[in-house]
């Protein structure tokens, strides 16, 4: 009795030495064989998250079907907890991180990204007749600039060399600052690109204000994430993404999400 | 999303929970028993293991052994286990309350005195049977409260499962405070508070079924 258990004993260890140095198939290979794609995401609108009747739906979730169709393998959802991403990755829980995330330079020697292909900033806006007043921010170091208090584009303000040496007015939202842009009493606003590009210029209500063109502070910019070292995966979802972009599917989707600011252009 | 809905969706999660609470109590109340007779082996080096294995799993986090049976198997040995996420927190459950548990039969056991055993003997019994027909029910009603202390702990750890993306109650009710909807998150109190108190009358009633019987 007691033998068999150390023979069983040593059995599971050998085993297991013996799985650890086993052949080293490319990442590629390994998902081409699975058949799946297991991505992991969190509840993140408008990326990921769930519609009335608890379908998941959202940018990246079609993005990631459609990618997934183009390279014959089926999307496998999976929510995680997004602080685990690189050890979900390294120990094959999932296959890729695929949830508006922004491609950090400290995450690189963890993760290999996908192209960008969306992006976050926070824009400027000024009134259309000074566009040849402030056309960098090192032109506003005088101005009166308006921000939401606590907002992304307040601490982005504080931060700029240029932008905190102006007179800086936190506001309690976003849109106030466009209608006190509008009325003359501050001279930028700085807010969340998504919102400046959806509330200015012809055809708003604020249609004599204007993005400054060229700057965008606290830029962002969205990639999938993969495990170190599986160049194959990478390349072969660059691809995909490419060829969404040239078939139109991409615009199709950023139509659906006007929020999701979509870079990757066709080619 | 009126009241009813919330409701709803929380008792999705609340499943999960139940799962987490039935299974780890299903398999970890006998296999409690099978690692406290191991600690109280006469062959040393089971004992030694046994309490190896008992000072290990007690003076570990039970997150961090969450982690370990999910995420270890396939960084370290490049295996993949399944991809049951359930699976690999049940597993890190049964496991901590087994040692737990085991602690607890130990005392348990322990606490029968030895002229029991040797009456047993005196009157032809052997050591298993004294055991089963002399010991166990006298254990069971003395361990009672300890056990109903460490099951209603068991009810409120489930909400560990989430690090491995389980998602329980406490989870679900996080996906609404993301979208402006606090009240959810501490209103799962609630639920937790109603199944603790179900185990607590449980455990009164149970107390009270054995107490015919002096030991």
């Amino acid at each position: 009795m007691k033998r068999w258990i150390a023979v069983l004993l040593v059995a599971i260890v050998t085993g297991l030495l013996f799985s650890s140095c086993g052949q080293k198939a490319s990442d590629w290979a390994y998902i081409q064989q699975k058949g799946t794609l297991v991505i992991g995401y969190t509840v993140f609108e408008p990326m990921n998250y769930t519609d009335e009747n608890g379908n998941l739906i959202g940018f990246d979730t079609e993005l990631a079907k459609a990618v997934c169709e183009k390279l014959g393998v089926t999307p496998e959802f999976v929510e995680i907890d997004w602080e685990n991403k690189v050890m979900e990755l390294n120990s094959k829980r999932i296959d890729c991180a695929w949830n508006g995330m922004t491609i950090l330079e400290e995450l690189k020697s963890n993760i290999d990204f996908s192209v960008p292909y969306s992006e976050n900033y926070q824009a400027c806006v000024i009134r259309k007749e000074d566009a040849d007043k402030y056309k960098t921010t090192a032109d506003m170091t005088k101005a009166r600039i308006g921000v939401e208090a606590g907002s992304a584009g307040e601490t982005t303000v504080q931060q700029d060399e240029n932008l905190s040496q102006a007179e800086v007015t936190s506001l309690t939202a976003q849109r106030n600052t466009l209608l006190e842009l509008k009325a003359g009493t501050l001279d930028v606003a700085v807010l969340d690109g998504v919102m400046a590009l959806a509330s200015v210029g012809d055809g708003t209500d604020f249609s004599d204000l204007m993005i400054v063109p060229g700057i965008k502070l606290s830029k962002e910019e969205y990639g999938i994430g993969f495990r170190k070292d599986s160049p194959e995966t990478v390349a072969k979802v660059n691809e995909a993404l490419q060829e969404l972009a040239n078939d139109g599917t991409l615009q199709k989707l950023q139509e659906k999400y006007p929020s999701v600011m979509v870079t990757l252009k066709a080619q | 999303m009126d009241f009813w809905q919330v409701n709803v969706e929380l008792l999705q999660g609340f499943g999960n929970t139940c799962i987490l609470f039935f299974v780890t109590l299903a398999l970890a109340v006998p296999l409690g028993l099978v690692v406290a007779f191991g600690s109280m082996s006469r062959f040393l080096p089971i004992r030694w293991v046994t309490r190896m294995f008992v000072w290990v799993i007690r003076g570990t986090p039970l997150m961090l052994q969450i982690f370990i049976v999910f995420y270890v198997p396939g960084l370290v040995f490049g295996v993949q286990l399944g991809s049951s996420r359930m699976a690999a927190a049940l597993v890190a459950f049964v496991i901590n309350y087994a040692a737990y548990f085991s602690e607890i039969y130990r005392g348990g056991i322990q606490s029968i005195s030895q002229s029991q055993y040797e009456a047993g003997a005196v009157l032809g019994l052997n050591r298993k049977q004294v055991f089963f027909h002399v010991v166990l029910l006298q254990v069971i009603k003395r361990i009672l409260p300890s056990m109903g202390n460490e099951v209603i702990t068991l009810v409120k750890d489930t909400s560990l499962a989430r690090v491995i993306g389980v998602v329980e109650i406490l989870k679900n009710a996080e996906h609404f405070a993301q979208y402006g909807l606090i009240w959810p998150l501490f209103y799962t109190g609630l639920f937790y508070l109603v199944f603790s108190g179900l185990i607590t009358l449980l455990f009164r009633f149970a107390e009270k079924k054995l107490d015919y019987y002096k030991g």
